[in-house]
């Protein structure tokens, strides 16, 4: 039993958190540059969790925490997850869509580029092929946009998608994406805790720093502790997966509940420790925030299988 | 990173499994003060006459010089197990006897150590004051040194077990005229001396397990000064710490458990069909889940580095919040039976109210959030 990660975790977590902060910082989220998917791909991140790549869900939990703390891009995530389960066919970025049961207009995250789409239905995952235009229901026909940003999403018609692979029987890949996308969120909380102490130490207010006072502090130690017991929990649930346990799914959703709880609280006290800066467009306080909002709907942890 | 276990270690929790199934006290603590300390003392016994008691202590002084690892299969295991709560054991075990493991001579740690552990000795803890709670170092109890004895005069109060204890962990001022942190000792007092009186406090619950201490010129050899006089914020601090880090992994290992009884109690009266209830129970089950992760990446940290790191206080604050809000969920469960506050054999109200004490004793949830913005987000300090 071992909590914590050893060596080559580290580096791997330093490196990938190293390159972050100098190519894809938390402030650029607003809108990131064209180029940024190829670098993203050429630094490996797509593709180390190819079934090949034999990495275990500890350090891809670890890295994708890293990657989360800079709200990276959101196809990041379905093109990690459809390189582990549909390895010949995902070449390239992969969107993802919010699951629906109903064939109506879906949300697509991050279609920007994208050659396919990722969607979680119940007991698996499935892929779809993305056209380069769609048409809305009022029969309007528009080119997949370009302009990749933190929260960009469109909808679109589930009628223009094609289909012929996705898995069944299998609880792996749906726990996979749920895995990764709390990894996310444990980064964005890191982020809004971070962003809040860093201010709190800095700004100025009846001549001392503002996070002197209790009443700000302890705003901010509370952010501390959801992100503590979120990230732990990831931990747990990522070496869970590891080793097959019988109550691998439970953890994993539980990791994702805590998770999303951290990120969504985390990013409003950041803004309220921020005060009336935090409320401009010109701060970086409502990205977090913003982040926060849009992970919730991404594989949420379900009631019955936090009770199962 | 991996949560399992050596072959070694799930034989050592095998061992502990079996032997607890076959020793375990069908009948629970008895709620009768009198009764509950007869109790703990032969439970203690029996643990340690089985080699039970005190599984990370240094075997030269009684334990077993396990390693921390094992200490948690042990709790595990012993709360899966159902138990008994160790009772008036608590502050010998948890916090008398890993300081004196920390700061004791040798001849102090001989002559406590196995007592301790075989349950001879009770302790209480003598740091608290009328003036002196959140802000310890506030500390008015003085002891004036007349030739090799401390001559004391003082108060202390929320002093659990003190009036069965034979020892207590006092910390007081030594030195006249000392301001704050400087020149406070911490002391083995022998709690059957002459000018000690304790007066019982009835908490809320009905029960008066702990009280006020009052010293009159009580004597108490200088041989009893823990870690050298004029250290005793030091010696102090290092039991706090260790109260904040790895002291509460029992209560931490029995959430795990009450959760599942809520859950199974809110299924058998229909209290699950409730939305809201349903809901507030996943979240407790996630955040008891969490509690171990936390737990886990604690231990981790100390068998790595031999110290549990910086994020200690914030498991402690998250423990003792959730343990609330579990009782409180047991509370909702019991409907409006609650209004008679009786202490029913499930002891439900009692817990609750009892309860209380997670967020105030040994460091305030609020001193608790201070510790955490100043030493994990490096806020500056506001004392």
């Amino acid at each position: 039993m071992d909590l914590t990660p050893n060596d080559e975790q580290i580096a791997f977590q330093t490196a990938t958190a190293d390159w972050c902060r100098d190519n894809m910082a938390l402030e650029g989220a607003r809108a990131r540059p064209e180029g940024l998917w190829a670098e993203i791909e050429a630094m490996g991140w797509t593709g180390m969790t190819a079934p090949g790549m034999d990495l275990d869900h500890a350090t891809e939990a670890l890295v994708f925490a890293e990657l989360g703390r800079f709200l990276a891009p959101i196809g990041l995530i379905a093109t990690a997850v459809a390189s582990r389960w549909f390895p010949d066919v995902a070449e390239g970025k992969v969107a993802l869509a919010l699951t629906v049961s109903e064939p109506e207009d879906l949300r697509v995250l991050d279609p920007a580029g994208s050659c396919a789409v990722l969607m979680s239905e119940p007991g698996g995952l499935r892929l779809f092929d993305l056209p380069d235009s769609f048409t809305d229901q009022s029969g309007m026909v528009h080119a997949t946009p370009h302009a990749p940003t933190i929260d960009l999403s469109t909808l679109q018609s589930r009628h223009e998608w094609t289909s012929s692979l996705w898995t069944e029987d299998d609880p792996a890949p749906p726990l996979h994406l749920q895995l990764l996308s709390a990894a996310y969120a444990v980064g964005c909380a890191d982020a809004a805790r971070d962003m809040a102490a860093d201010y709190a130490r800095l700004r100025e207010q009846f001549d001392r720093p503002i996070g002197w006072f209790q009443a700000l502090k302890h705003i901010c130690s509370d952010m501390a502790v959801r992100a503590a017991a979120a990230r732990s929990q990831l931990y747990y649930a990522a070496c869970a997966l590891d080793e097959n346990a019988a109550d691998a799914a439970f953890h994993v959703a539980a990791a994702k509940r805590l998770a999303d709880q951290a990120a969504l609280d985390n990013g409003r006290a950041n803004i309220q420790v921020h005060g009336g800066i935090g409320m401009t467009d010109e701060a970086a306080a409502h990205l977090p925030l913003k982040r926060a909002h849009l992970l919730q709907f991404i594989a949420p942890a379900a009631r019955e299988t936090l009770l199962a | 990173m991996d949560i399992g276990f050596s072959p070694e270690e799930m034989h050592f929790r095998e061992e502990c499994r079996d032997w607890l199934h076959a020793n375990v006290p069908a009948g629970k603590r008895p709620l009768d003060a009198a009764d509950a300390i007869t109790f703990d003392k032969a439970w203690q016994r029996r643990l340690f006459d089985a080699g039970w008691a005190g599984i990370n202590w240094p075997t030269d002084y009684g334990g077993r010089g396990l390693s921390i690892v094992q200490q948690v299969i042990w709790l595990e295991e012993y709360a899966a197990a159902h138990a008994p709560w160790i009772g008036a054991n608590f502050v010998g075990i948890n916090h008398g006897g890993p300081t004196l493991i920390l700061n004791a001579s040798e001849e102090q740690k001989a002559y406590h150590l196995p007592r301790i552990l075989k349950g001879e000795a009770i302790w209480c803890q003598g740091f608290s004051e009328p003036g002196a709670g959140s802000d310890l170092a506030g500390i008015k109890t003085r002891g004036r040194i007349e030739g090799d004895e401390l001559v004391i005069n003082g108060s202390k109060i929320w002093t659990s077990f003190a009036h069965v204890a034979d020892w207590q962990e006092l910390v007081l001022r030594t030195e006249e005229g000392s301001l704050r942190h400087k020149g406070l000792s911490w002391v083995i007092c022998d709690m059957h001396a002459p000018g000690i009186t304790v007066r019982p406090i009835r908490k809320m619950s009905g029960q008066t397990e702990f009280a006020e201490v009052f010293y009159d010129d009580v004597r108490i050899p200088l041989a009893n000064v823990v870690g050298g006089l004029g250290n005793g914020w030091k010696v102090a601090m290092s039991t706090l710490s260790f109260e904040r880090g790895t002291g509460f992994i029992a209560d931490q290992v029995k959430q795990s458990q009450e959760i599942e009884e809520l859950i199974a109690a809110a299924r058998a009266n229909g209290m699950i069909k409730d939305d809201r209830i349903a809901d507030q129970l996943a979240q407790l089950r996630a955040e008891v889940a969490a509690v171990r992760a936390m737990t886990y990446r604690n231990i981790s940290e100390v068998v790595r580095t031999g110290q549990p790191g910086p994020e200690a206080s914030v498991i402690r604050l998250f423990t003792s919040e959730l343990g609330q809000r579990l009782e409180r969920m047991a509370v909702l469960l019991m409907g409006d039976a609650i209004i008679d506050f009786a202490y029913g054999d499930d002891n439900v109200v009692g817990d609750y109210l009892r309860g209380f004490a997670a967020t105030i004793a040994g460091g305030t949830a609020q001193i608790q959030r201070d510790i955490i913005g100043e030493r994990l987000l490096g806020l500056p300090k506001s004392r």
